[in-house]
Order: C-alpha cells, then structure tokens, then sequence
C-alpha cells in the first residue's frame, strides 16, 4: 500500500504546522511557568526598577511562582504592611527589588496557553461606541477626539485601552474604545464626561484644564495630593475630603493676580479675631461640564498675587468609610485627569456601550469547543453510514479540524481578535467545508471519467460555491459600524483556505485511497 | 425489481414536476401574504430584540428566582423579558438575562436595588444600545442582506450564462429566506443581529447546493436527465443533512451558554430545511422544465 504525498498534500501539512506554531509559539507556552505582568502603573516604583507589561514572573522572595494562585498567596500574605518590607521580584530575564507598605502596582494573569487573541465578548472587557452630540465629525475630526481621549485613558492610568476610528455604511463616524479585562467602575464618565474644566472667580475665568493654563498636575504623591479625613456625615454616610497642588502656567497665575487685587476682604468675626482665617469677599468656583463641583475660599494673603501653585480640594461619599475613601479617590483622580487633558472638542453620545464579564469567558470558550466536537462527531457518523468507509470518514473529520487549526492560526499571526462572530465565522467554515468535501467524496465515486476530470469537475463547483459565499460576505465588512466583521473576516479566511488548500489536498488523498 | 421501482418514480416525476411546482408557488404566496399581513401589524417584517430597537440587556451570574423578578420589575422598566440560563448537565440556573428597553443607567439602579448588591464587571455583564445606533445597524444590515443577494446574483450568472438556471439559483435562495422568515416570525422569535447575519450565512449553504444541483444537470452529458438529478440529489442530500445535524446538535449546546449563537442555529436548522424542499423541488422543477423545453 504506497501513500503518494502529493504536492497539495505537503502545502496542507506545511499550513497545518505553521498555524500550530503561530498558534502555540516556540517554545510551546503551555509550558511556561510563572505569571503574566499585563499592566505596570507608569508612576510606580515597579516600573522605574524596570518592570513592564509583558515580562514573565517566575519567583518572588526565592519562592517558585508556577500559577496566579501561588503569586497571590504570596503578596496577600506580605501586603498591606506597616511599614517598608522588602520583596524580591524574579522575572525571566531580570531580578528587582522592591521596599514598600504597599503591593506592588502591577496586574498579572495567567500565561496564556496560546496567542489566539480573544474579542471582548469572549475574553471580557468593555466596549463603547461615540459619536459626537448633534454634530457629524469628519475624519480629521474624530481623529482629533481620539488623541484627546486616548491621552485621557493614558493620564488615568488604564494601559489595555484601544481608540480607533470607525465608520459605517452610511458614511458615519465613530469612535470605538475598547478596554480588555477588568472593566473600571466609572467608564461611562470617563468616556462621554466631555471634562470641560473651568475655575472661576464670579464671572470671570482664572483657568481651565488642559496644558495651556495648567503647568503639572500633583499626582500619586503624598507630600501634595492626600484625602485628608473621612467622617461620619451625621445621616448614616461617610465622606471624605481630598487636597492636591495643581501648578499653573504664568498667564494664569497673572490672571489670578489681575482678578482677587480687585476683592474686598471679607471680613467676618473669625477674621477679625484672626488674621490667618480672613478670606476674600468671592469664593474660587470649580465647575465640570458648567456644574458647580466645589467653591473654594480664597486667604487673603492671596490677593493680587500671581502665585502659581494652588490647591484644589473636594470631597467624595459613601455608604461605609471604605466606600467613602474609595469614591473620594475617585473624584480626585477624575479631577486630575481632565485638569491635566483638558476639555474634549465635543459633547459625546454613547451609542453602545457593552461591558462583559471575564469570568464566564472560560465557560464559553469550553462550552463552544463542544458544541464544535459534538456536531463534528454528527457529522463523521452520517458520513460513514452514508459512504460506509471509515477512512474517508475520518479523513473528512480530520480535513475539517485542519481547517479549524489553520483559521485559528491565521488568526493568531495576524493578531485577529476572534470574538462570538468570528466564532460564527468559523462554523459557517466548517459547515460549507463538509459541503464542499462532501461534493469531492461523491465526485470522485463517479464512474464515468477518468479521476482526474472527476476532481476538476468537483472544483468547478466548489469554486462557484466560493465566489458567492466570498461577494455575499463583502456587504457585512462595513455594516454596522464593522461590529460583525469578525464573522465575515474568518468566513473568508476560512473558505479561502478551504478552497485553496484543505479541500484540494483532500481530494488527492480520496484519490490515493480510490487507487487501492 | 430495484430498477423497475427506480425507473416507476422517475416516470412519475417526470409526469409531475410541473405540477410539485404548484407546492412552492404556494407556499411562496402563502409566505408573502403572511409576511404582508405581519407587516401590517409591527410595521416591520420582523420581531426585533433590543440590539436592533435599542436598549439595555444585563446577565447576572447568580441564582434569582425569575418569576418574582418579573413582578417586580414589571413597572418600572420598559418591556422586560427575563430569560435564565442552564447548565446543560445539572440543569441548575447558571444565569439570568434581563433584557429592557430602559436605558443603562435606569435598569442598573432599579436591579440593585432589588438585588440589594452592586453589579460590577464580575457578576455582571452588560449591553447597552442607543436606539438611534440600533436603527441604523438594522437598516445596514437589511442593506448588506440585499446587496450580498445581489452580488450572489451576478456570480451565479456569470457561473452559469444562461438565464432561467441562474434565476432558478436565486428563486430557491429567496424562497429559503422568505418562508424561514415566516416560520421565524410565526413562533414569535426576536431577532438580533446575529439572527440577521444567520439569514446571510443561509444564503450560502442554500447556493451550494443550487450550484452542484445546476452544474450536474446542465454541464453533464452522462447519463439521462433523471440520473444526474437523481445522483446530484443524492450528494446535495447527503450535504444539507449532514449540516442539518451538525447544526442540531450545536444548538443544544449552545442553547446552554448563547442566545447569539442559538438564534444563529435556529436560524440555519430552519432553513436548510426548506432547502431540501426548494432545490429537490422548486429548483430541479424549474431546471427541468428549461431542459426538456430547450430539447423539444
């Protein structure tokens, strides 16, 4: 019995191997151990030692770190502490040493076991849609308002954000954020807070957020940015106070002075007891998107003076005092952000917005691998009662799973997100790939020609099946603002090479098989 | 004794082929009455979930008692439908999915406060759609759905170059969609937008098996008419079937984890099912009509 390797049958191999590559990598990285660093907060300790968003843990103190679960009993055990402890921190390639009260500021996961990238549905994380309010943006400017923003998510500290343009058939333009993992509590505001920031003195502006007026923010450090005090707030709530520094550019500072030399000192029985405590006649306002966020009172050592250091402070509330400092830092953070970025062009609508759980992601993944082996398992037993062969049987059931290999490695290489459509994608695949194996199996069981025209034949059919399936999938790469085009991109990854390799090298193999 | 039986049904199909038409036109007319008639009344031609009218869609992993949800949610959320989701080996409530035309922000503070804990990005997740986005995506989704007919369109002429077997191509795939639209509608089944890109995927198993139908009976010169018929209907049987199954058998998983993916099963199982009857009737009668008239 002599197994002729055709030349369709080696493209097929060398497909199938480079997708398990692409799809694995070198080594494998289901063998790795150790946990994956997927975010290092960029004013942290952890990333001046040089920690970064892709380096692979495998100790900490001396101790083996194999899975998340090792590396979190570790560091749950040490932090928080009273004071510095010192932590030895082993990556692959380096070791770095740390000295704090505090955790390391870093977000780690698994390792991967391969480079499928998930879509958000799968995976979980968040996804927003918007558009400007009343006003259709062009390209130059969304692209405006995507700098903008992208800038915003760096400043607040989210690192896993991608920002893109999008538009759709009917000539709309959005923007689409995406965040993977952990969605933060308040995204929508974050998103659509057009963060329009305005310190006023009456009716007069002294400045507003964004880098024209504002020099630096104080950000994460104590010495200039604190919560100062959480209390009870007498009807069952807490709330707590914060201060930070923000430093202004000369023209504002000149714009401070210019206004409070023209106030009136207010002059109340406190300060008339004590000079330190006496104010200006008007407070300085704060205002986000024109709502009065928080009045400050001015000390009269102030006035007309072109200081550029000023202190801002707030305050944030809360069910329970954990709850209160949380929200309080919160506020502030918020408060930094849009001091530092200024004010979006625009007003924004979200149009969609769509946070999934990462936790029933697993399940999903789980429960779809066996949708696909219960319904490929179908699918062998019809064919053998229908061809009563077991090797074309199982050759049509290991085709169909190459297909499934080869589009998840073409995926992988080309860093494709694959999310449910995509998913959908790759049963449509499978299905007409059955269809079109199906057509060959039967094609070449024909008596009449000789067996190379049989197979021609077969393809001239199959390729007319793929040129309608390929033009009815265009339509979908732009409707709905490219939502679905996941399904059609791995439809068409995966016809196409159904087409070009799989089923071909299928048919050389039936014919080795028919030769016996 | 075999072949006497075979050679007894295909003398009869070849009686009635023109009159097994009459099942399709039928139904064809039957389908389009009704879809009229539906149209009518939801000023649309189809039932449509909330990601293609708008709103807000939240699943909570935990074990809630849906019955006293509904009641309590009833009146103050705007059209509730609250379904759960089972484990497929226990049959314990894995889920529950809420599904509203309320906004984001309302649903989260009316189910908070029923639940009396906080939804965040592990216990929950959520979806939400502005109704003017939803409009748009259905209105380009209709508009993909008639372009992608369109361009299946050419390519079968250009396949074939010849009008009535291309025509008959694209009658049996509008027929597919049409009365899987009706049965759709008839049981009441809210689309989403994966229902609307099933109806895409069908369009293609439907031509597949129009095109191995036509190659066989056009370009073949082996065999009698009835033999190429009856061998291409035993590969295009064997097709659709076999993708019938695989595609039953998906959806009772799926049916467990994803309404998405259920729909898209649904969908697909429905309609190969009508693709049996309108390429082995509505298309083999048409190609054999055109054939037997070119011959005489």
């Amino acid at each position: 019995m002599s197994k002729k390797l055709t030349f369709k049958i080696w493209v097929l191999i060398i497909f199938l191997l480079f997708s398990l590559i692409s799809i694995f990598g070198i080594p494998p990285s289901f063998l790795q151990k150790g946990v994956l660093i997927t975010s290092v907060d960029h004013n942290s300790t952890a990333f001046e030692l040089g920690l970064r968003k892709g380096n692979i843990i495998i100790g900490i103190d001396e101790k083996k770190i194999n899975s998340l679960e090792d590396f979190l009993e570790i560091i749950n055990s040490k932090y928080p502490s009273d004071k510095d402890i010192k932590t030895i921190i082993q990556t692959k390639n380096s070791e770095i040493i740390l000295y704090s009260k505090e955790a390391p500021e870093i977000i780690v996961s698994k390792i991967p076991k391969t480079n499928i990238k998930l879509g958000l549905d799968l995976a979980g994380g968040a996804r927003a849609l918007v558009k400007a309010q009343n006003k259709s943006l062009d390209s130059k400017e969304i692209n405006t308002l995507i700098d903008i923003t992208s800038n915003r998510f760096n400043v607040y500290g989210l690192s896993d954000v991608k920002v893109s343009p999008v538009s759709d058939l009917s000539g709309e333009h959005f923007m689409l954020i995406e965040i993977a993992g952990a969605t933060p509590t308040d995204l929508k505001k974050l998103i659509s807070e057009q963060g329009k920031f305005e310190a006023k003195i009456g009716n007069e502006t002294v400045f507003i957020g964004g880098d024209r007026d504002v020099a630096s923010v104080c950000r994460n450090d104590a010495t200039c940015a604190v919560i100062t005090a959480c209390n009870p707030d007498g009807a069952g709530s807490f709330y707590c106070k914060f201060r930070f520094s923000v430093y202004l550019s000369e023209a504002a500072a000149k714009r401070h002075a210019n206004i409070t030399s023209e106030l009136e000192v207010n002059e109340t029985s406190e300060c008339l007891s004590n000079k330190e405590s006496c104010s200006l006649e008007k407070p300085l306002d704060l205002y986000v998107d024109d709502k009065l966020v928080s009045s400050l009172l001015i000390n009269e050592g102030l006035k007309g003076s072109d200081t550029t250091q000023i202190s801002i402070s707030g305050s944030g509330k809360g069910e329970t005092e954990q709850d209160a400092y949380t929200n309080t830092q919160q506020e502030m953070h918020n408060l930094q952000t849009i001091l530092i970025t200024g004010s979006l062009p625009y007003k924004l609508n979200i149009e969609k917005l769509d946070t999934i759980s990462p936790t029933l992601g697993k399940e999903f993944i789980h429960s779809i691998f066996l949708a696909v082996i219960i319904a490929l398992i179908a699918v062998t037993i019809i064919i053998f009662i229908r061809y009563k062969n077991f090797k074309s049987s199982v050759t049509l059931l290991v085709i169909s799973i190459s297909e499934i290999i080869i589009i998840l490695g073409i995926a992988s290489l080309i860093k494709w997100n694959l999310d449910l459509p995509s998913i959908a994608g790759i049963l449509a695949t499978i299905g007409t790939g059955l269809d079109d194996l199906i057509i060959i199996l039967d094609e070449t069981t024909q008596k009449f020609l000789s067996l190379k025209q049989r197979l021609k034949r077969a393809f001239v059919i199959i390729l007319g099946a793929y040129f309608t399936s390929f033009v009815s999938l265009l339509p979908l790469m732009w409707a709905g603002a490219g939502l679905l085009k996941g399904f059609a991109v791995t439809t068409i990854i995966g016809i196409t090479v159904g087409v070009f390799i799989t089923r071909p090298a299928f048919g050389d193999i039936i014919k080795n098989f028919i030769k016996e | 004794m075999e072949d006497q039986e075979q050679q007894n049904k295909r003398n009869w199909h070849d009686r009635n082929y023109k009159k097994l038409l009459l099942i399709p036109l039928i139904l064809i007319i039957f389908s389009l009455v009704y879809l009229g008639y539906f149209y009518h009344n939801n000023q649309d031609i189809i039932y449509k979930d909330i990601s293609l009218t708008g709103g807000t869609s939240i699943t909570i992993y935990d074990q809630i008692n849906i019955l006293e949800l509904e009641q309590n949610l009833q009146d103050k959320l705007d059209e509730i439908n609250i379904r759960e989701i089972k484990d497929l080996t226990t049959n314990e409530q894995k889920a529950v999915i809420i599904e509203t035309k309320s906004n984001m922000t309302t649903t989260k503070n009316v189910l908070e406060e029923y639940l009396d804990y906080e939804l965040n990005g592990e216990n929950s997740s959520f979806e939400f759609t502005g109704s003017s986005l939803s409009e748009s995506f259905y209105k380009q989704l209709l508009i993909a759905i008639l372009f992608a007919f369109l361009f299946m369109g050419i390519v079968v002429f250009i396949l074939f170059k010849s009008f009535i077997p291309s025509l008959a191509v694209i009658i049996s795939a509008f027929a597919d969609i049409l009365m899987t639209l009706v049965v759709v509608d008839f049981f009441g089944i809210k689309l989403s937008t994966a229902g609307i890109v099933a109806f895409l995927m069908l369009m293609g198993y439907s031509v597949d098996t129009d095109i191995l139908l036509t190659n066989r009976m056009l370009k073949r010169r082996e065999g009698n008419l009835n033999h190429r018929i009856f061998g291409a209907m035993k590969t295009g049987m064997t097709m659709t079937l076999t993708s019938l199954f695989a595609f039953l058998a998906a959806l009772i998983v799926a049916q467990s984890f994803s309404n998405s993916l259920t729909q898209i099963f649904t969908i697909l199982s429905i309609g190969l099912g009508f693709d049996l009857l309108n390429t082995w009737i509505t298309n083999v009668s048409i190609l054999k009509w055109h054939v037997k008239t070119k011959n005489e």
